[in-house]
């Protein structure tokens, strides 16, 4: 291992059963991850991308241990997570590893103070006194930009920023290594979107946080991450330092997608910068093609790639599972 | 330049709430010609959609009104239609589609029914095998695979691409002048969108129509629109062809929110963000209102409400920093 591995995923898998009728027989199986490898050195930003149903929020289920695994490991710090004993979870795991959620509006108790919600970590994993719990929840709001005299309001005094502010207050109450961004912007008005962004990169700098990003805007993710997994189908596609792969994408559901957010303005249209659209839509995890997932969307998919389930190999500087 | 299609001037429209009037449009005028999509940004609560509603006629009542200005589609005065004469206009002449498909058709009947309802409003056709081949034609129109067996399908027996591209079937359906899509691809994944706003750009070339597009998202400006009116606190400040409000902006709001918006080919460390947050529609500044926040505030910002100003053809602003 690495000295500045943090978390390491192995051959994550997650096949859910469909069972029918009075016994429920196992008719087959949903395959929502299908073999992920990544891993996220200790200060640095991994960002999962793909379009919903490719699988990006089971794996950060698998990783906040809110999905059992079907198959593979998840090391932390070296240690298989799913081999600790509950105490040891609950001591040294889940403290460690926190999420901020996609929507701001519905991750918070409505009937609780943000003085409350953002302290309740504490209560439940410290034995700090009252008054110790005050001052360090005061001092987490004024981290992430908000005034002290607001933490005796409820979430629907605010607006959705400052609201992702307080449960990015929250999920830095227990100092954690890792913390797991579902969609962190994606619910928010691009001028305050700007605003999240920035507080984030600032105290991942601060605290040496190392985020593990789920999103579906390149753009945000160029901005946040220093390597990205781009995800189809419950497999990684590509994968490689954020750079390589939006500059000189390998794969083509990668430059598909490239192409999809890219701004083209009407000149460019005419210069010939010809968009990728791509046919079809995502076929369904309960049944996926043969041979490479993307054969039955891909612009350049020949006989191989309908029979043989291509590898994640090596190239250059990423990762690519892809025949050509 | 081709006609004018739909001419709207200082519209203005404010929900009468216990809290007193809100302010959701103060002042709008905009046109769209044959063939054109005018693009129309802002964030959320900026009077986007209301403006939209207005035109449709469809404010949520009571609460609603519009309380000023005109609006004028293919020569007809729509403020001053009945509601049974609005009722015949909507759908046939101005139609629209809203941002998610999952709520906007009635999951108890078939597409095909729900296609079939404008058509027969419409254009009074009854018989059922006419009905049918035109429902067919407006599915294949929007480019649904097999329309035949489509038909007959429920709204949850389809994807969410297909879903909207059914609303743009019921919304094409009668040949519309004008289309109003509000946010249409927001819940849309990235490469189903590029499709459908593919497909947009292609119907558009074969009809005609003039479209209103309703966005947030400035990626979707760039590749849809050609002309873009920047919407803030309820009023137009910015209006230009789309590759000049990207590359030579005038307004400081319309510097900052593009500025804002990460780019997928450009590498950053900071992203510039506008700080504070839009007015309360309850109570505006008297003067700009967008002075609270612009990085560029004069003392007349905050006093005056500033005039809309044509810097060149086609490029208007208001702001008290533009001669």
């Amino acid at each position: 291992m690495a000295d500045g591995l943090l978390l390491e995923c192995n051959n994550l898998t997650k096949h859910y059963p469909v069972t029918k009728g009075l016994l429920q027989r196992t008719i087959g199986y949903v395959r929502a991850i299908d073999g992920i490898s990544f891993e996220i050195e200790r200060g640095k930003t991994l960002s999962l991308v793909g379009e919903s149903g490719a699988g990006k929020t089971t794996v950060s289920k698998m990783i906040l241990m809110l999905e059992r695994l079907t198959a593979g490991n998840i090391l932390f710090e070296g240690r298989d997570i799913y081999k600790l004993s509950r105490h040891q979870l609950k001591r040294e795991y889940r403290p460690r590893v926190q999420s901020v959620q996609q929507n701001p509006w519905s991750s918070m108790n409505p009937r609780m103070r943000v003085r409350d919600i953002v302290g309740e970590p504490l209560v439940v994993n410290t034995k700090h006194t009252r008054r110790q719990i005050r001052t360090k929840v005061l001092e987490l709001l004024e981290q992430v930009g908000l005034a002290p005299d607001q933490a005796d309001y409820y979430p629907h005094e605010f607006s959705g920023g400052q609201r992702q502010r307080i449960a990015v207050a929250r999920a830095l109450a227990l100092n954690p290594s890792l913390v797991v961004l579902d969609e962190p912007v994606s619910a928010l008005d691009v001028s305050i979107r700007a605003q999240i962004m920035n507080l984030l990169k600032d105290l991942q700098d601060q605290y040496n946080l190392t985020y593990l990003v789920i999103a579906h805007n390149l753009a945000t993710v160029r901005f946040m991450s220093h390597t990205v997994a781009i995800m189809y189908l419950g497999q990684i596609v590509e994968y490689g330092e954020t750079e390589y792969v939006l500059q000189e994408p390998l794969h083509p559901y990668t430059k598909a997608l490239i192409s999809a957010s890219t701004l083209t303005l009407p000149e460019d249209q005419e210069q010939g910068v010809e968009p990728i659209i791509l046919s079809g839509e995502m076929p369904s995890p309960l049944n996926p093609p043969p041979g490479c997932r993307f054969s039955t969307r891909c612009p350049v998919s020949k006989d191989v790639c309908l029979r043989e389930m291509p590898e994640l190999k090596k190239v250059e500087n990423r990762w690519v599972r892809c025949h050509q | 330049m081709s006609d004018i299609v739909l001419e709207v001037e200082n519209l203005q429209t404010s929900f009468f709430t216990r809290a007193g009037e809100v302010k959701a449009v103060g002042g709008v005028s905009f046109e769209i010609h044959e063939g054109e999509t005018f693009g129309l940004v802002g964030e959320s609560a900026c009077g986007k959609s209301v403006t939209a509603l207005s035109l449709m006629r469809l404010l949520p009542e009571p609460g609603g009104q519009i309380v000023g200005g005109r609006i004028i589609l293919d020569g007809i005065n729509v403020l001053e239609l009945t509601k049974e004469e609005m009722r015949k206009i909507r759908g046939s002449k101005i139609s629209m589609i809203l941002q998610d498909p999952m709520t906007s058709l009635n999951p108890v009947y078939t597409v095909g029914d729900q296609i079939a309802e404008p058509i027969r409003q419409h254009q009074g056709i009854v018989d059922r095998n006419v009905l049918e081949d035109e429902v067919i034609s407006a599915l294949r129109f929007l480019q649904i695979p097999a329309p035949e067996q489509r038909i007959h399908d429920y709204p949850f027996q389809m994807s969410g691409g297909m879903r909207q591209r059914v609303v743009g079937a019921i919304a094409m359906s009668c040949r519309p002048r004008i289309l109003i899509a509000d946010e249409p691809t927001t819940a849309l994944d990235a490469t189903i969108q590029a499709q459908y706003l593919a497909l947009f750009n292609d119907i558009q070339k074969q009809t005609d129509i003039g479209i209103l597009f309703i966005t947030h998202d400035f990626g979707v400006v760039a590749n849809m629109c050609h002309r873009v009116a920047v919407m803030y606190a309820g009023r137009i400040l910015e209006t230009a062809a789309t590759s000049t409000i990207f590359k030579a902006p005038l307004h400081p709001y319309t510097v900052a929110l593009i500025n804002s918006v990460p780019r997928l080919d450009r590498k950053v460390d900071r992203l510039y963000s506008i700080e504070g947050h839009p007015p309360s529609l309850l109570n505006l500044p008297p003067g700009c209102r967008f002075a609270p926040r612009c990085p560029d505030v004069m003392d007349i910002c905050y006093e005056q409400q500033p005039e809309e100003i044509e810097v060149e053809d086609g490029h208007t602003v208001s702001c008290w920093k533009v001669k």
